[in-house]
């Protein structure tokens, strides 16, 4: 039985359909059509992994135990679920600072303590989280500036949009070794105002790159709103001027991101090119946790309640009940929706999940810190 | 006879020469080596350095990239990341600001932000440096922004043989590298030699002592070399011995070898034609103060171009920038001291 949409059209302007349909194609639901139930249920179970770990690291630093600024991506997870569960191992991506999910959901599919897929285990990202030698960086930049050459991570930087001319880069490699790897980088809507967002997308479209370009666009860039940021009506519609393909996503649908994500991937595997795909989303929180407080000064009340109503995993839960995936026995066991940190236990979330994290947090405090020594260390790679 | 007939005539190269035979013996020994940047395939790049490189390695491997600096140095790091040593060009070096951030935040800290599990092989040269006429935006020396960035070497060839041999220790050194042409040498016939046939290299943060002296000092590097060694041709004839020094690679510097001088001499002038305030003779004055300051007689010198950008008419621009009077001038201040 294939997935219905839950998504009320109204809400959200012109899913389903590329900005502008006279650039190159429509999605076709396609790929939504040909997950199976397994995949749909796991694709459930990682949108509370994803959410776990962003509530479980808000107590943790409410209770001093974490430094550092936390940058949630809470409300925004189906984006990264969407977009990482159809990709190959051999695929690269970049994420930035609200994907910190994303570096252990990565290849992560069915199988989240597999310690050889091409994703950083859950230990290495509390690791790097809890600022622990054991980080796949030694803990030598902060929170999401991780990354792995061997697992095909792209590491950020600071600088938004920073990561596209490398992803381009590194996909310009591997055609000429032969391969066809895509890679999926992931920016803000306030990125895509930045110079070497346009410089990169148009390096990639003159050279047909497999460069998937997402905007998570949460309307708000820091404390500036989309409409300061673009001033066209869609972020997607930057993609006319680059002669590729651009995408609009429910980004609060994990089964449409799945679906408009893998129709850019394929469209660039087969050689036709990079995509700009767009989720329309919203940030719960601030911009990071120093944040939170005045968000809710800079943002109107009624904005942030609309922004929040629908629930990645309210919305996920529904499509699987509207499938017969789950009885509505099932469907109530675990209720984290809509609930901020200080809400949520860890009974809402499934035990697994809860253990998973779990598993993490205690291998990173027991990983020491590095010594102070290598803060001058790896400046140069040594000469032969 | 015919012995003597067939034997190869071995030919001046000059300094421009000297860069595109580098550029394409690396590429032809190196299959996982790119090259990309503004009109460098057909046209073969705005001063010719890498003609004829596109019809010999492809248009995959030699890559015209749109007017985009920051999508250049991004891309190249990209390939680097992905396995690749690359060659990325600057038009102008001037314009290495448009590419800034991708240099000093993504490119450089690479290494040292993963903990030595990514190095870059990349180098970015372009043609650099005054007294041509090339008025503010194509006369610039902006070297010490780069030095001032922990992870990138920054080297600046001042002859034919160490071009060549500079530009390959820097594509197999497996750091990024600013590499910094003087562009007023590109076609300099006096300076053209004879390189060696074989492969060399210069290695990094190695000086080279361009004229032996005892009375003091003058380092430098890049163009000024010359015109230090014309100072020391004229000093002579006051009875003064100067010794020039090229530094030749900035980071990493060879300070022994301007201590080991300096020992000799006991004075120093360092000569360079970027702007003095935080400038790199700054730098070099300040480690022979700090490291070498037994060894002076002599309050140490700078001369560089005053702290402006560099004016477009001679008469203008002449006057900003560093002259073998002055550095005449300044080493019989020095000597007399």
């Amino acid at each position: 039985m294939p997935l219905q949409t839950t998504t009320d059209a109204a809400e959200l302007p012109s899913h389903d359909q590329v900005s502008d349909p006279g650039i190159r194609h429509f999605a076709t639901k396609r790929y939504r059509d040909s997950l199976t139930k397994e995949d749909c249920l796991e694709m459930f179970r990682q949108l509370y992994l994803a959410r776990y770990f962003d509530v479980r690291l808000i107590k943790e630093k409410k209770r001093g135990r974490l430094r550092g600024t936390l940058y949630s991506s809470h409300n925004q997870e189906a984006i990264l679920v969407g977009s990482l569960f159809g990709l190959r191992s051999t695929d690269w991506i970049s994420p930035i600072h609200r994907d910190m999910p994303a570096f252990f959901l990565k290849d992560a599919k069915f199988q989240w303590a597999e310690l050889d897929r091409m994703g950083l285990s859950i230990q290495q990202v509390c690791s790097q989280v809890w600022g622990r030698v054991d980080s796949p960086g030694r803990a030598r930049d902060n929170w999401s500036h991780i990354g792995s050459k061997e697992k095909r991570i792209i590491h950020s930087t600071s600088m938004l949009a920073g990561t596209i001319p490398v992803a381009a880069g590194v996909v310009y490699a591997d055609r000429m070794n032969g391969g066809d790897a895509v890679v999926v980088t992931y920016n803000g809507e306030g990125s895509t105002a930045q110079g070497v967002f346009h410089e990169a997308v148009n390096f990639a479209a003159v050279h047909k790159l497999p460069v998937v370009t997402i905007i998570e666009n949460n309307q708000w860039a820091y404390g500036t709103p989309v409409r300061l940021g673009c001033a066209t009506p869609d972020v997607a519609d930057r993609a006319k001027g680059f002669g590729i393909p651009g995408y609009i996503a429910d980004g609060q649908d994990v089964f449409d991101v799945y679906d408009k994500v893998m129709s850019a991937v394929e469209f660039a595997r087969s050689g036709q090119g990079p995509s700009i795909v767009e989720c329309k989303t919203f940030r719960a929180y601030g911009h990071g946790d120093h944040d939170d407080d005045r968000a809710n000064k800079y943002r109107d009340p009624a904005e942030i309640e609309h922004g929040r109503l629908r629930d990645p995993i309210a919305v996920c839960r529904q499509s699987l009940l509207d499938l017969g995936y789950i009885s509505a026995e099932e469907a109530e066991k675990f209720i984290a929706e809509g609930k901020n940190a200080a809400e949520a236990t860890n009974e809402d979330f499934p035990p697994e999940v809860v253990d998973y994290l779990n598993s993490g947090i205690e291998f990173a405090l027991a990983s020491p810190q590095p010594e102070a020594e290598e803060g001058g260390m790896w400046v140069f790679k040594e000469s032969k | 006879m015919a012995a003597i007939a067939s034997a190869p005539v071995q030919t001046k190269k000059n300094y421009l020469t000297a860069l595109k035979e580098a550029i394409s013996e690396e590429m032809a020994g190196n299959g996982d080596m790119v090259c990309l940047g503004e009109d460098i395939g057909q046209l073969g790049g705005a001063f010719g350095v890498t003609e004829g490189l596109q019809d010999s390695f492809g248009t995959q491997r030699v890559i015209d990239m749109p007017i985009a600096e920051a999508a250049i140095i991004g891309a190249s790091v990209g390939l680097a990341l992905n396995g690749k040593t690359v060659m990325a060009e600057m038009q102008f070096i001037d314009f290495i600001t448009c590419g800034f951030d991708q240099i000093v935040n993504m490119m450089a800290t690479y290494h040292y932000r993963t903990a030595g599990e990514v190095n870059l092989p990349v180098v970015v040269r372009g043609p650099a440096g005054a007294y041509g006429g090339g008025a503010l935006y194509h006369s610039q020396m902006n070297e010490a922004w780069f030095c001032n960035s922990p992870g990138l070497r920054v080297v600046c060839p001042s002859t034919p043989y160490d071009a060549k041999g500079l530009l390959k220790a820097a594509l197999r050194d497996g750091n990024p590298c600013i590499f910094f042409e003087i562009k007023e040498l590109y076609r300099r016939s006096e300076i053209a030699e004879i390189l060696p046939e074989d492969d060399y290299i210069v290695p990094l943060g190695k000086a080279a002592v361009r004229r032996e002296g005892t009375d003091v000092t003058l380092v430098s590097y890049g163009q000024n070399v010359y015109h230090c060694l014309q100072a020391a041709t004229e000093l002579e004839k006051l009875g003064v011995s100067a010794e020039v020094i090229d530094i030749r690679s900035l980071v990493p510097l060879d300070e022994e070898t301007i201590f080991a001088s300096l020992a000799k001499t006991n004075r120093i002038i360092v000569v360079n034609e970027a702007p003095m305030t935080c400038g790199f003779a700054g730098e070099i004055v300040s480690r022979v103060t700090t490291k070498a300051f037994d060894l002076l007689d002599a309050p140490p010198v700078r001369i560089t171009r005053l702290d402006t950008p560099v004016p477009w008419v001679k008469p203008l621009e002449l006057f900003v920038l560093p002259s073998v009077e002055r550095i005449v001038q300044s080493a019989l201040q020095t000597v007399r001291y």
